[in-house]
């Protein structure tokens, strides 16, 4: 065989990286430009250029952070929110993985159920909020609610694009094996579609969080969301901040763990 | 008796759009021995690759039979393993993993399915490469993981649909030489299709020359050409002969389709 067949080695080989000591120039400019920012909202408020009321400033912003972790009951309502988010999310995994499943591999099922599915998905879930409500009252109960409808439906939908989508000629050299249907759904179908189910988990991430805060902000007497209404209402910009960049981060931290995921599984794919 | 016997053969599709019945294969009848190796050529559209789906009993047949070893084809058997075209290796299995894919499928219980695996690797050239993923091996190297995976299953006839349609013409040279060299330690009956007509003389003790319209056997060529084989071959006189009679037969067809395509 000749080695001009050979188109790529394993990155097993990358030599050792001290890059991290010498930064890119990308860092360098974000890491300024973000320490500008700082000093600029430091100052702005003592300079007269800004009402500090409504502005706020890092300092005070940082003093808020270890006040908040100390004595406002954080664990408790951070606990409250993470519970609405995982209860509500398990559940639209429970739920959207089986029908998404049976929704790639049933034509008939497809049919039926897609259009109503597709318009759910596009309406902002959100809008029901205030019938879950009603429904079940201002506990916990309607937050879980809410975050099962945003999640739901674009794990469902992915689901179905990975599994409806898999490569027909795939599926004809599993059958000239002597594959049986359980042999394909297990061994091509599913595989084939896991990137595409995690790109469905990463999207419900960001509508399972808002789903959680607006629901909180909209009527609760607990939680991070509770936290936001409570200190919206006394005009407390550096504790909104802080659960601001808690929220955010929370999201943000989920997202890039379940994108890595993605991108271990679709290896494969890049060419 | 023939290992394979193809008889009185049609194969009808219904095109999806118009409902209209249009004849993909009709009236075939070939028998192929055991250890022959046999290629089809004919140009695109001639039921040649049609034709190989239904030995491999993925499509079903509308009118007469196969039968292999006396057995009629119902449906895909142990018996029988394809090499497709392309695209049917699992990216997400490393080269090991596809090659045990049919291994897994038949329930293989010939042993380990590793060593099993590894042993039809290096018979392809490809030891080193086993925990390589489709991605990262060339065209010719992905071919020879399809053809390893065939094999691995040990199937009495090996199917083979333009495997190396999609290489470059020196890459195509190699990957025949080497799959005449494993066939002949391997000794499967082998059903070859393309549209090449120097691989398809190389390869064969047999070809089979389709035509179109539908798709039927215009001619069978025995060729007597002396094995083991190597590229010396491509310019010896029995083989511009048999070249030129292909030729002959391809073009015939080019110009009745020139001529369909001039009255529409």
């Amino acid at each position: 065989m000749r080695s001009a067949e050979i188109t790529a080695e394993p990155a097993e080989t990358r030599q050792l990286s001290l890059s991290f000591l010498r930064p890119s120039r990308s860092a360098v400019i974000g890491t300024l430009a973000v320490l500008a920012f700082l000093v600029l909202w430091q100052i702005a408020p003592t300079m007269g250029w800004v009402n500090g009321r409504f502005t706020s400033r890092p300092t005070e912003v940082f003093v808020a952070a270890i006040d908040i972790f100390r004595n406002d009951n954080f664990l408790y309502h951070a606990r409250i929110s993470l519970t609405e988010f995982v209860a509500g999310f398990a559940l639209a995994i429970v739920v959207s993985i089986p029908l998404g499943v049976l929704l790639g591999t049933s034509k008939i099922a497809r049919y039926l159920i897609d259009p109503p599915l597709m318009a759910l998905y596009i309406a902002p879930t959100l809008v029901l909020l205030p019938i879950m409500v009603i429904w079940l009252g201002i506990d916990m109960a309607p937050k879980i609610a809410v975050v099962f409808l945003g999640a739901v439906f674009p794990i469902v939908l992915n689901t179905m694009a990975g599994m409806s989508e898999a490569d027909p000629r795939f599926i004809r050299m599993a059958r000239s094996f002597g594959a049986t249907r359980f042999d394909i759904f297990t061994r091509v179908l599913v595989p084939g579609s896991l990137p595409a189910l995690l790109t469905g988990l990463r999207l419900a991430v960001g509508r399972a969080v808002l789903g959680v805060i607006v629901g909180e902000l909209f009527v609760s007497q607990a939680g991070i969301g509770y936290q936001l209404n409570l200190y919206g209402s006394a005009m407390r910009i550096d504790r909104l901040l802080v659960y601001a960049l808690i929220v955010s981060a929370f999201g943000y931290t989920l997202t890039v763990i379940v994108r890595s995921v993605e991108n271990k599984v679709r290896d494969w794919r890049s060419k | 008796m023939a290992q394979i016997e193809i008889r009185d053969l049609g194969i009808d599709y219904r095109k999806p759009k118009s409902n209209e019945v249009f004849s993909a294969v009709d009236s075939v009848a070939l028998s192929v021995e055991k250890g022959e190796f046999v290629t089809i050529v004919g140009s695109s559209g001639c039921g040649k690759s049609t034709l190989l789906m239904a030995v491999a009993g993925l499509v079903s047949l509308t009118r007469g039979s196969i039968e292999i070893d006396g057995k009629q084809v119902t449906g895909p058997g142990p018996d029988r393993a394809v090499v497709f075209q392309e695209a049917s290796l699992l990216p997400w299995r490393s080269v090991r993993g596809n090659v045990k894919f049919g291994l897994e499928m038949q329930r293989w219980n010939g042993g380990d399915l590793n060593e099993r695996a590894m042993q039809m690797i290096r018979l392809v050239g490809l030891g080193r490469f086993s925990d390589y993923h489709p991605h990262q091996l060339s065209g010719g190297m992905r071919q020879r993981v399809n053809i390893a995976r065939a094999l691995a299953v040990d199937p009495e006839v090996l199917l083979m649909d333009e495997p190396f349609g999609a290489l470059d013409a020196q890459t195509r040279e190699i990957m025949g030489a080497e799959l005449l060299r494993i066939w002949e330690r391997a000794k499967k009956t082998a059903l070859f299709v393309t549209h090449d007509i120097d691989e398809a003389i190389f390869l064969a003790d047999k070809i089979v020359v389709m035509g179109r319209n539908p798709g039927h056997i215009k001619e069978v060529i025995k060729v007597d050409l002396p094995r083991p084989r190597n590229e010396a071959i491509l310019d010896s006189d029995a083989f511009h002969e048999l070249r030129k009679r292909l030729r002959a037969h391809l073009a015939e067809d080019m110009s009745s389709m020139q001529l369909v395509q001039e009255v529409a």
